[in-house]
C-alpha cells in the first residue's frame, strides 16, 4: 500500500502534533533527546505570535518551557531587561539553539525602523540580531505570516521595507505562517525537531503536517459550496465563498483544529477566511469582505 | 551626572528604550524612545473601508480587539449604522475578554517579576537585590504566576468562542457581531468568566495587596502630571450595572467634560517630517535622520497638556478609586478594574438573548467621515476614517500608549512616562530597577504607540 504515503489526509492523521509530543516526551524521559535552547526574536510585527503561544493548551506554555525548550530570550516574557537581557542573548549564541523569529525584517535605513536592544551604548537593530543568531542557529523557524512572507508589516506601500526572514537570511527556514501562528503548529514543529529533526516541508518550507491541505478541502461548510448555497452576508451559516472567503487557496488545518482550545474558527464564526496564512496576505487577499 | 539607558524594556509589547539622566541618585531627565515603525495609517489608504477592522487589529498582538472595536465604531459612524442592543452587548462582552486577557497577563507575566522572583523556570525567573517578600508569600505569588497563564488563556478562549479566534478576532464587526448566540455558547463563556472571576477575587486581589504592603514606597513614586483622560467605555447603557466610565477629563485639579476638538498632535521630537501629498494635504512621513528626534511615537496633547490614560484614570474618573496617583496605584487599579469589568461582563451575559446576529450587506458611501472613540485596556483609543470614492482616503489612529509614551512636544512639555520618571530616587545606579517598575505600571504597548 505504498500509495498511502502520498495521501495527505492519511499522513496528517498519522502525524498529529499530539502523537509527536507524546513521542518527544518519552524520549526526553529516556534521555534520548535533550531540551534545546531557544532564542525568540520579535522583529517588525505586532508581537502577536508569542501571545498566541500563551494560548496553547495541552501542551501549554509551561509544559513547552519545562519539558521541550529552554527559552533564553524573548522581549515580551523574559524577566531580565536591558543589557542583562541582551547578554543572555549573546551567551546563547554559543550553544545549540533554535532561532524563532516573529515579525518581518525591516531593512530600511539599515534596520533603524526596529531596534531591539542597546548594548554598550550601541543600538542593536532587529536586522542585526537576526543576522547574528541566524548564522549560528541549529534550526530557524519563521513564526507567523510576517516572518514567513513579510505579511502585514510588508503591506503596501511598505515604508519600513519589510522582507521575509528567508529572503533576509538568504537560506531556507521552516515557515509557520498564520496571523497569528496557531500554538499547536509551533509546538508540534518543535516536537518534531527534538525527536526526528526537521519535519517534512512543502515547496514553500511549511510543515506538511499542518499546512498540507486547503481550508476549503476540509471545510465543514463544503457541502453548501458543492450545492451552490452561498451566504449573502456575515453571520449566515452557509458557504462564505461569495463574500470573499480565501479558504480555497489557504493551506492550514483551521477547520479541523480550530482555535483557542479548539472552540471556534473564523468560518465557524460566520465570517470568511481572509487567507492570513498565505504568501500574499494582506495585499493579495483583499477585500477581506466582499459586498 | 550619569546617564542610564535601558533597552530592551522587556515584559511589554514592542520595543521601548528608556534613557534617564541621574544626579545625586535622582532622575533629573528622562527620554521615552519608541523604536518600531510599520506605517499602518499609510497602509490603510486606498483599501476597502470594511477591511479596516481586520487590518488594524494587526497593529497589536496583545490588544488587537481594541482596534476591532474602535474601527467598527468609526465605520458605523461613517456608514450610519446603529447596532441592535443585543449585538452591542455581545461585542462589549468580546471587548471585555480582551481587558481580562491583558490585565491578567500584564499583572502576572509582566509586572510580578519586578516584585517577586517568579517561578523557577526560564525565562520567567528573576533575581535582583530588591526582592522584599518573605519566602512563603513570594512562593505563593510565583505559583499564581503559573496559574494565571491558564486564566489569561481562558479569557482568549472566551473571546474566541464568540469572536472566531484570538488574537485577531473575526467576530467584532460593523453592526455588532457575527456570532449567532446559542445556549451552548452562552453557557460556555458564562462558565469561563465565573472561573476567571474566582481566580481574580481569591488570588489576584490578594497578590496585588501583598505586593503593595512590601513596596509601600511605590505609592510615592512615578506620579507624573496627574492629568487624566478617558473616552469612556461601557457607557452607552441606561442600566447602571452595565455602566463603568463616561468620557471625562481631570486637569490641574478639576473635572471637565471631554471635548475631542482640544486634542492636538506634535511631531517635533518624533521621527517624522510633514510633507504634502498629491491632494495638498499634510502627512507625517517617517524620517530617522531628523535632527533632535528620538522616537517613532508622536506627542498628542489635550489643550496642550500631556494626559495619562489607562485603568487608574478610568477608576478615578468613575469614582471607583480615590485620586491617588503612583506606580503602585496604577497596578492596584488595574487589578481592581479586572474585577469591575468581569462584573459587567456577567451582567451583559445575563441580559443577552439567544438570537441571530443582525448583520446586513453594508453600502459604502461615496464620501463620508467617521470617528470611533472608546477606552480600551490601556486607555483612550481613537480611529478616524475618511472615505472617498468608496475607499479609505485617510485613516488616523491615536492609541492609549501614544498618550502615555509620547516624547517631549514642541512646547517642551514632557511625555507622561518621562514626567513620571523625573524625581525618582535610584538606590543602585548599576541596577536601576525603579525605572522598569514605574514604566511597566503604565503597561506600555509600543506596537500600538508606533504603529
Amino acid at each position: 500500500m505504498e500509495k498511502i504515503e502520498f495521501c495527505p489526509l492519511v499522513q496528517k492523521k498519522e502525524l498529529t502534533s499530539k502523537a509527536f509530543i507524546d513521542m518527544t516526551l518519552n524520549k526526553l524521559r529516556q534521555k534520548e533527546v535533550k531540551k534545546l535552547n531557544a532564542i525568540w526574536i520579535e522583529a517588525t510585527g505586532c508581537s502577536g505570535n508569542i501571545i498566541s503561544l500563551l494560548n496553547a493548551n495541552e501542551p501549554d506554555l509551561v509544559y513547552l518551557l519545562r519539558e521541550m525548550i529552554t527559552l533564553k530570550y524573548n522581549n515580551s516574557i523574559m524577566a531580565n531587561e536591558g543589557e542583562n537581557a541582551f547578554n543572555i542573548f549573546l551567551d546563547t549564541l554559543n550553544t545549540d539553539f533554535i532561532l524563532i523569529v516573529d515579525g518581518a525584517v525591516s531593512i530600511k535605513s539599515n534596520g533603524q525602523y526596529t531596534i531591539v536592544a542597546n548594548y554598550n551604548g550601541k543600538r542593536i537593530t532587529a536586522m542585526s540580531a537576526i543576522k547574528m543568531a541566524g548564522e549560528k542557529a541549529k534550526y530557524i523557524l519563521a513564526v507567523g505570516t510576517c516572518a514567513s512572507y513579510g505579511g502585514i508589516s510588508a503591506a503596501k506601500p511598505n515604508q519600513s521595507e519589510c522582507i521575509s526572514l528567508e529572503k533576509f537570511l538568504g537560506k531556507d527556514v521552516i515557515k509557520l505562517p498564520g496571523c497569528p501562528c496557531h500554538p499547536d503548529w509551533l509546538i508540534g514543529t518543535i516536537a518534531h525537531i527534538l525527536v526526528k529533526g526537521k519535519p517534512e516541508l512543502d515547496s514553500e518550507g511549511r510543515p506538511i503536517m499542518f499546512y498540507g491541505i486547503t481550508i476549503h478541502d476540509n471545510c465543514p461548510r463544503r457541502s453548501y459550496f458543492d450545492s451552490g448555497i452561498f451566504a449573502k452576508k456575515l453571520g449566515e451559516t452557509t458557504c462564505m465563498f461569495k463574500l470573499g472567503c480565501r479558504g480555497p487557496v489557504t493551506r492550514t488545518d483551521c477547520p479541523t483544529r480550530k482555535w483557542n482550545e479548539y472552540v471556534n474558527w473564523p468560518v465557524g464564526n460566520n465570517t470568511p477566511c481572509i487567507g492570513c496564512a498565505q504568501a500574499y496576505f494582506p495585499d493579495g487577499m483583499e477585500p477581506f469582505v466582499r459586498y | 551626572m550619569s546617564t542610564i539607558t535601558i533597552n530592551p524594556i522587556t515584559r511589554i509589547s514592542g520595543f521601548l528604550e528608556i534613557g534617564v539622566k541621574i544626579e545625586n541618585n535622582k532622575v533629573i531627565d528622562a527620554k521615552c524612545n519608541g523604536l518600531l515603525y510599520r506605517g499602518f495609517e499609510k497602509m490603510l489608504q486606498g483599501r476597502d473601508p470594511l477591511d479596516a477592522i481586520y487590518f488594524t487589529e494587526r497593529i497589536c498582538g496583545i490588544c488587537s480587539t481594541a482596534h476591532s472595536m474602535a474601527s467598527s465604531l468609526a465605520l458605523e459612524n461613517a456608514l450610519k449604522v446603529n447596532p441592535e442592543e443585543n449585538d452591542r452587548m455581545l461585542r462589549d462582552f468580546i471587548h471585555g475578554c480582551e481587558f481580562i486577557q491583558n490585565h491578567l497577563r500584564h499583572f502576572y507575566l509582566y509586572t510580578i517579576s519586578d516584585y517577586a522572583t517568579g517561578p523557577q523556570l526560564e525565562p520567567f525567573y528573576n533575581n535582583h537585590s530588591d526582592f522584599r517578600l518573605p519566602k512563603a508569600l513570594n512562593d505563593r505569588i510565583s505559583n499564581n504566576f503559573i496559574e494565571a497563564i491558564k486564566y489569561s488563556r481562558l479569557a482568549h478562549t472566551s473571546l474566541g468562542a464568540l469572536g472566531g479566534k484570538a488574537p485577531h478576532n473575526h467576530g467584532a464587526f460593523v453592526g455588532g457581531v457575527t456570532v449567532n448566540l446559542d445556549s451552548y455558547k452562552l453557557i460556555k463563556v458564562k462558565s469561563i468568566i465565573k472561573e476567571i472571576k474566582s481566580f481574580v477575587e481569591n488570588h489576584m486581589l490578594e497578590d496585588v495587596y501583598t505586593i503593595s504592603e512590601y513596596y509601600k514606597d511605590y505609592f510615592n513614586m512615578g506620579k507624573g502630571y496627574g492629568n487624566l483622560l478617558s473616552y469612556g467605555v461601557y457607557d452607552k447603557y441606561s442600566d447602571a450595572s452595565l455602566t463603568y466610565v463616561k468620557p471625562g477629563i481631570y486637569l490641574m485639579g478639576h473635572l471637565y467634560e471631554f471635548n475631542p476638538s482640544k486634542i492636538t498632535e506634535s511631531i517635533y521630537n518624533s521621527w517624522y517630517i510633514e510633507s504634502k501629498n498629491n491632494e495638498g494635504e499634510y502627512e507625517a512621513e517617517p524620517n530617522v535622520e531628523k535632527e533632535g528626534a528620538y522616537s517613532f511615537v508622536k506627542a498628542p496633547r489635550y489643550e496642550g497638556y500631556a494626559m495619562e490614560v489607562g485603568p487608574l484614570a478610568r477608576m478615578i474618573l468613575s469614582n471607583n478609586y480615590p485620586y491617588r496617583i503612583s506606580a503602585m496605584d496604577r497596578t492596584i487599579a488595574r487589578v481592581l478594574e479586572t474585577k469591575k469589568v468581569l462584573g459587567i461582563m456577567e451582567q451583559l451575559l445575563d441580559r443577552v438573548t439567544l438570537k441571530e446576529a443582525s448583520q446586513k450587506q453594508y453600502e459604502i458611501p461615496n464620501e463620508s467621515y467617521g470617528a470611533g472613540l472608546t477606552d480600551t485596556t490601556r486607555g483612550a483609543l481613537s480611529h478616524m476614517i475618511h472615505i472617498k470614492n468608496k475607499k479609505i482616503n485617510r485613516y488616523n489612529i491615536i492609541t492609549p500608549s501614544v498618550w502615555n509614551c509620547s516624547p517631549t512636544d514642541n512646547a517642551g512639555v514632557k511625555g507622561v512616562i518621562e514626567e513620571a520618571l523625573i524625581g525618582t530616587e535610584i538606590q543602585d545606579i548599576k541596577n536601576p530597577i525603579e525605572v522598569g517598575r514605574i514604566v511597566r505600571s503604565f503597561d506600555p504597548c509600543i506596537s500600538c504607540a508606533t504603529m
